[in-house]
């Protein structure tokens, strides 16, 4: 009989302990902000965390994908306060679904660079991408992420498209193209020039920033979702990024701002 | 509906298991008999991929074909081989991930035989070779069956080993598992559907099967 009433006492226990955690969460989330940014962003918005706790003392939680994909999770319930796109249609999309407060905003222009881990001389890129010399090219997929679209342009302009498509290989986002770039598994790949400073100090890169006659301006919008209307702090957050001080710090990562 | 990821699947599954059929049953056999400390670490690792994170692996091999330095190098250089984002990297990659359930079957199954079977063939003159062929694996057949099974089902599964080193290439390396991860990223949900709807039907129709075959074998399918 014993044990039966200890069991019992264990259930109760096992039972009630996530509650009692949740409780004890609950108010310090509630300050929080979450964040859900753009591949692209993944070391700026660090830099921006910072300064902005700094700043306001309030703390915002990123978790960073391919724009697709958080457009997905927002669409089904995922509690983000703020979203930082790398275009402007996935929030108008989010915008039109009733899930943001506001209708998007750019915030800045994404610089699409070529980038190499070997030093392959960058001067004629185009007819470099077609010897043998290169094997494998990475772009982001471009059904879901703006980068891949934007390199997809450039490449139908060089009119090199239909030749390299052999030799292309696709990250699920910008971050996984990072990736192949900086490991060398692909000889050069299509990113963002903030990649380029967020390496900086660990592996020697080799890039050329492309024109941007060559692709449509990569427009990087952001809304303040459902979510985050009774948080005061994503509020905070969504003036900051619109605010000179953050307007530099994505200047200082290659972004173009108007 | 472009049916090549499923293709794809399947040629993957068919060769890593055939592969895995060669290589693994003789290695099973060997580490049935017998335990030294060797033997031991080299069944933990061959069972590793059974409780490590696919990331955790395909960040290993992403790193080991890469062709700036090590065995990628000297393949690249060599034979001019390039292993990530290749059909043959998937293969080598998906034979590591099902070994495992290659070699768990069949060598407990080997281990189960009673060791008077294996000593009357070889007082009949028979040797080792001829005894592991003629009498040993005939006694084990079902175990067989499930190892193939559940090594071509698993390997069906794999996903995330294949979307670190595959490069989500049309034909290449987009698997089924990739393409309903793709569909849902592009949110496709009827062509994601589609391919899990088959992925679906194709596992649980194998998996029923070792449980029909194995019905009077009085054991479950991963003994």
């Amino acid at each position: 009989m014993e044990h039966i009433e200890y069991h019992n006492k264990l259930f109760k226990y096992i039972f009630f302990l996530p509650a009692i955690c949740l409780f004890t969460y609950l108010p310090v989330a509630a300050q929080n902000v979450r964040v859900a940014a753009a591949a692209n962003l993944q070391s700026v918005i660090e830099v921006l965390q910072k300064d902005f706790k700094q700043k306001t003392g309030i703390n915002i939680e990123p978790v960073v994908g391919s724009s697709g994909k958080l457009v997905a999770q927002i669409s089904n319930g995922a509690p983000f306060d703020v979203f930082l796109s790398a275009d402007m249609s996935f929030p108008e999309t989010l915008f039109k679904g009733g899930f943001a407060a506001k209708q998007p905003v750019e915030y800045a222009r994404g610089s699409l660079i070529i980038c190499s881990s070997q030093n392959i001389g960058f001067e004629n890129w185009e007819r470099m991408l077609l010897t043998a010399r290169v094997k494998k090219i990475a772009i982001a997929n471009p059904a879901i992420a703006p980068y891949g679209k934007a390199a997809e342009e450039v490449l139908k302009y060089k009119g090199i498209l239909d030749e390299v498509k052999s030799k292309t290989v696709y990250g699920e986002s910008i971050s996984q193209v990072n990736t192949y770039v900086t490991t060398g598994v692909a000889d050069v790949g299509f990113t963002t020039q903030s990649l380029v400073k967020e390496a900086g100090s660990k592996t020697d890169l080799y890039y050329k920033v492309i024109d941007p006659k060559y692709y449509k301006p990569i427009l990087q919008g952001m809304v303040l979702l459902k979510h985050g209307i009774d948080n005061r702090g994503a509020e905070r957050f969504y003036q900051y990024i619109l605010s000179p001080a953050a307007k530099s710090i994505f200047a200082s990562y290659g972004y173009r701002i108007q | 509906m472009d049916l090549s990821p499923i293709w794809l699947t399947l040629k993957l599954a068919g060769i890593t298991t055939a592969l895995l059929f060669i290589v693994g049953i003789p290695f099973a056999w060997w580490l049935s008999g017998g335990r030294s400390f060797f033997k031991i670490v080299v069944e933990a690792i061959i069972t590793m991929p059974l409780v490590l994170p696919p990331s955790v692996l395909g960040f290993y091999l992403l790193l080991a074909f890469s062709p700036q330095h090590g065995l990628g190098k000297w393949l690249h250089d060599s034979f001019d081989v390039q292993l990530v984002f290749s059909f043959p990297g998937l293969v080598l990659a998906s034979v590591i991930y099902s070994m495992p359930f290659m070699i768990g079957p069949v060598k407990s199954a080997l281990q189960q035989l009673p060791a008077a079977l294996a000593e009357a063939s070889y007082t009949l003159g028979k040797s080792r070779w001829q005894t592991f062929k003629s009498v040993l694996l005939p006694n084990i057949k079902p175990s067989l069956l499930t190892a193939v099974v559940l090594s071509f089902a698993h390997t069906l599964g794999e996903f995330g080993v294949v979307l670190m080193i595959g490069g989500n290439i049309p034909g290449v390396t987009r698997v089924a598992s990739i393409a309903v991860y793709d569909a849902v990223e592009k949110m496709d949900y009827t062509s994601a559907n589609n391919y899990s709807l088959i992925l679906f039907s194709i596992t649980f129709v194998m998996v029923i099967a070792i449980f029909v075959f194995n019905k009077y074998q009085a054991k479950s399918p991963l003994g």
